[in-house]
């Protein structure tokens, strides 16, 4: 165990469904990472990112501001934030990063921030979870397989990266957005076989409000993914967000119901597929919370 | 003209039609330098470039006793030589003239309701030509003679066009080429737009034209190395590579009596090591002692000394020729030409890293040469088109046009230019497999098809009747089906406004140009500038398309910038022309603007020499004192080695301190 002087500490970003619907992330995030050097604390007073799809598309100004008052509380405790859902990524990220390069939109957002005295400075950089994991600068690929005592041999899992973690390209830094690898490459090292499937950088459907708005046209999406990821035999779906854990996980009860496709492939958070591979309970991962049945994959890797 | 009387300097200020006078007060202007001191005369007029407007000088010359003319009116760039003669017909010394740029500096730039503060600043720059005429000296141009040789870097359709015209003309002429062989991107194409000749049956004349012509030297798997002079005497050092196989003309200096190569071939047939033949993109094999294909220009072996084991197999198998040497270094030839034309063509970009279509990760993704060869009956399949996963014969090809070209993603491989063939090698590769493969589909992904050139359209008409389906729209990207390798190509179909998903068994992407590996190491080397868009910077886009603001350097192909075959034969051509006029008029005149050491007062601390670019200064012993002196005609005049005199001991011609010091003090002294 390391000594709290190495710690890297960060805020952690909560975000809203993980907490509500899948708190096996949450409790997976802090526990894994206090695991590996990193020290998640409470960012205290946080609201929604807020939702990028839903809030960005009907008005910029409030995504902007609402985004800002997150990033300032963070500036206030002086830590750089870590968060674990894509969607919190492209509104605190993208967020942060606009109003760095923009002074005449941070002058404005800044009019707003004012009201409850507040103020955007640009002190913090923000960070997706996994990519502080796989970053042998905090973390790295060898510290996760060397933290794994429970190594989930004999599972094939497909990857799914979600599109607000990686495009639009000129507005991150993770590099290949076309046939990425780092992914599996964490998932090889807590132990289980990562495999590659037809048209894996597709969305998984919820994301940019098309859930909410058109659900039978994000079903149809998904649907096709879980085609594709079915085709190889996958045993388990693996992703970094929550939004797309629950299109996936949800979205499959709902295309059994509207379409009459049965997949029951689970969908595990990387979170919390590092948890299990460090000798978590599928009780404290809340795994029982997930729509679709676990179990056959419990069975496969414990 | 009496040097010590007072000058006299007379203003003419030009109204450009209403370039210049529809932005400022010209005859405020004109009058205003009448109240100027020195001057003798002003006058404002329509068109001072127009036959009235230079008889106006040249008689107010003689009329007024003028010593210094001023033009202010547009560019020097544009008319100063007008001026110039206008200004030596008139009876004085042609560098008696000082030009104030009131157009592209003045009225061009401030059109818009600045009319008052426009006439003003055109006040300010009259009266610092003015101030600088009052100095102006009587200047001699130098004249060196031209050594009678040419060099052209760079051994494609252009280079060898460009040769055969300079050595046609009676001039020597040096052919340089990087490879072991003459013939460039051409001599791999399979046939050319939109005529569907074989490429390398019409060009295969002229590399053996060119590679027996009296005139031409032919230095392939050479490469420069460096340059030194100017205009007229160039000298250029090679780096002659280690072939490894001496010609029978190296052969003989040897004293080698009837050997050296003579391509038999034999020492191939039993060469052990085999690598991948770049000339076919590594479809094809070759070995270490090799040559690209059966038609090369010259016919001699090359070793690959990075793959050579040397086992010595071959220098038996060549015997008595003795053609072979193992052991051959590179050396440094120097050569002595009097102009030269870069003609250094193009590479693809690497449009791997348009990672969205796939090349280099699907199988079945290949880029444009690529198809060129499998489609070629010289190359790696005999023509026939196979799909590089299965080796089958594929039933639907698409093409991706743009592929990185008009491109402004930023993303540091696409181009913002058009690569301008693509389109016309695209229909024509549509034409090729649905001509040779029965049934074959053909898709044209695209945005727009520019089919610009002569009977360019009547082909795009008739691919278009031959049944190729055409879909505009950019490819968002390719997937390949793990299964059998077959191409999802995924884009928006903008004429019918809906997304398009295709599944293709191969797929060509026609991708963007850009300059040659080492091409801008090259022109730095001859001094010479690239555009915004990497490609060579040639003097003026239309008016000079073949030079450089480098003297005696031309340009010949899509090393300037992309074009087709017949653009780069007649640029090519064009080069030609214009690199033999300094060779047959035998000398050429450097503008006087050179340094001048005022010996007398040089301490010869010899701090110039270093700084000099273009090494044109050297300390001398002089009267028991060591003083620096100038070559004049390596002098360019940057005046670097002037402004940095700790003694002001050397003088600019043209541009001496009192000259600019009085257009200094006329700017701040002066005004209203």
């Amino acid at each position: 165990m390391q000594t709290m002087q190495n710690m890297h500490e960060y805020a952690f970003f909560l975000g809203c469904i993980a907490p509500n619907r899948y708190p096996g992330c949450e409790a997976s995030a802090i526990k894994t990472s206090a695991k590996v050097g990193i020290k998640l604390l409470p960012l205290e007073g946080a609201s929604c990112c807020p939702a990028p799809g839903a809030f960005g598309s009907i008005d910029l100004n409030v995504w902007y501001a609402m985004a800002a008052r997150n990033l300032c509380l963070a500036e206030q405790m002086k830590k750089d934030i870590a968060l674990i859902c894509n969607g919190c990524y492209k509104s605190i990220y993208e967020v942060n990063h606009i109003l760095k390069h923009d002074e005449e939109l941070r002058g404005r957002v800044n009019e707003i921030l004012k009201e409850i005295d507040m103020e955007f400075k640009g002190t913090i950089d923000v960070y997706h979870l996994a990519e502080l994991y796989y970053d042998p600068k905090v973390c790295g690929v060898q510290k996760i397989r060397d933290s794994v005592t429970t190594p989930l041999t004999g599972a094939k899992v497909a990857c799914h990266y979600g599109c607000h973690l990686l495009k639009p390209k000129k507005e991150r830094h993770l590099g290949d957005t076309e046939a990425p690898t780092w992914f599996e490459e964490l998932i090889a090292a807590v132990g289980a076989e990562p495999v590659e499937y037809r048209n894996k950088m597709m969305c998984c459907g919820a994301g940019g409000g098309v859930r909410g708005y058109d659900i039978v046209h994000a079903l149809d999406i998904t649907n096709e993914k879980l085609i594709n990821i079915s085709e190889v035999g996958a045993d388990a779906i693996s992703e970094l967000c929550p939004f797309c854990q629950l299109q996936f996980d949800r979205g499959q009860i709902e295309i059994k119901e509207k379409f009459g496709d049965v997949y029951n492939i689970p969908v595990l958070h990387f979170n919390e597929l590092l948890g299990l591979a460090q000798g978590m309970s599928p009780q404290d991962l809340a795994l029982d919370l997930h729509a679709v049945d676990c179990t056959p994959f419990l069975e496969k890797v414990l | 003209m009496a040097e010590n009387s007072e000058p006299r300097v007379g203003v003419f200020v030009c109204h450009c039609g209403t370039n210049i006078a529809g932005s400022l007060d010209v005859k405020d202007v004109a009058e205003y330098a009448k109240t100027l001191p020195n001057v003798a005369y002003a006058a404002e007029y329509q068109y001072m470039c127009s036959t009235p407007g230079q008889n106006m000088i040249k008689e107010a010359i003689d009329k007024y006793k003028l010593t210094g003319i001023v033009v202010a009116a547009c560019s020097p760039r544009l008319h100063e030589p007008t001026f110039r003669i206008a200004t030596k017909e008139g009876g004085l010394n042609m560098f008696r003239f000082e030009m104030a740029n009131i157009r592209e500096q003045n009225s061009w730039v401030h059109m818009h309701g600045m009319h008052d503060e426009a006439t003003a600043k055109a006040k300010d720059q009259v009266r610092m030509a003015v101030a600088k005429a009052a100095y102006l000296e009587d200047l001699i141009p130098k004249s060196v003679p031209v050594e009678k040789a040419a060099m052209v870097v760079g051994g494609g359709v252009g280079g060898i066009q460009a040769a055969l015209d300079l050595a046609s003309a009676g001039i020597k002429t040096y052919l340089v080429e990087r490879t072991p062989t003459i013939g460039g991107r051409m001599s791999q194409l399979d046939k050319t737009f939109p005529t569907l000749d074989c490429s390398q049956c019409i060009l295969a004349p002229k590399m053996v034209d060119a590679g027996r012509h009296p005139n031409i030297e032919l230095l392939s798997y050479h490469e420069v190395e460096n340059v030194e002079g100017y205009i007229g005497n160039f000298e250029v050092t090679l780096r002659k590579k280690a072939r490894g196989v001496m010609n029978p003309v190296e052969a003989a200096a040897k004293g080698i009596v009837g050997g050296g190569c003579n391509g038999c071939g034999d020492c191939t047939a039993v060469c052990p090591v085999i690598k991948p033949n770049p000339f076919e993109f590594g479809m094809a094999p070759r070995k270490a002692i090799y040559i690209y294909h059966a038609q090369v220009v010259p016919l001699i072996y090359t070793v690959d000394f990075d793959a050579c084991v040397k086992c010595g197999l071959c220098v038996d198998a060549c015997g008595e020729k003795k053609a072979i040497d193992l052991e051959m270094q590179d050396e440094f030839p120097k050569y002595k030409i009097g102009t030269v034309i870069l003609a250094t063509g193009y590479d693809f970009i690497p449009v791997e890293e348009k990672r969205e279509w796939g090349y280099k990760r699907h199988e079945n993704v290949i880029h444009a040469l690529e198809f060129e060869r499998l489609i070629c009956a010289s190359g790696p399949t005999g023509g026939h088109l196979v799909r590089p996963s299965d080796g089958a014969t594929p039933k639907s090809v698409g093409f991706v046009l743009c592929a990185g070209s008009r491109d402004n993603t930023q993303d540091g491989v696409g181009k913002p230019y058009c690569s301008r063939f693509c389109c016309m090698y695209s229909l024509k590769h549509a034409h090729q497999i649905m001509e040779k493969i029965e049934g074959c589909k053909a898709y044209i992904f695209y945005m727009d098809i520019r089919s610009f050139g002569k009977a360019y359209e009547e082909f795009y008409y008739r691919i278009q009747n031959e049944g190729c389906k055409f879909i505009r729209g950019r490819v968002a990207n390719i997937l390949e089906d793990p299964d059998t390798k077959n191409l999802h190509v995924f884009t928006e179909d903008t004429l019918l406004g809906r997304p398009v998903d295709i599944e293709l068994d191969m797929v060509v992407l026609a991708s963007a140009i850009q300059p040659r590996d080492g091409a801008t190491e090259l022109r730095k080397k001859f001094g010479v500038s690239a555009s915004s868009d990497g490609w060579m910077l040639e003097a003026h886009p239309k008016l000079n398309p073949c030079g450089t603001t480098t003297a005696g350097v031309f340009l010949a192909g899509v090393c300037q910038g992309p074009k087709d075959i017949p653009d780069t034969v007649a640029q090519a051509e064009g080069a030609a022309s214009a690199a033999s006029i300094p060779i047959h008029i035998g000398e050429v005149e450097l503008e006087p603007y050179f340094a001048q050491c005022m010996q007398d007062i040089c301490a010869g601390c010899g701090m110039c020499i270093k700084l000099c670019p273009y090494s044109a200064l050297d300390l001398v012993e002089k009267d028991g004192r060591t003083v620096m002196q100038v070559t004049e005609a390596k002098c360019k005049g940057c005046g670097t080695c002037g402004g940095f005199c700790p003694g002001g001991a050397i003088k600019m011609q043209h541009f001496t301190t009192p000259q600019i010091v009085a257009q200094i003090d006329a700017y701040l002294l002066g005004g209203e």
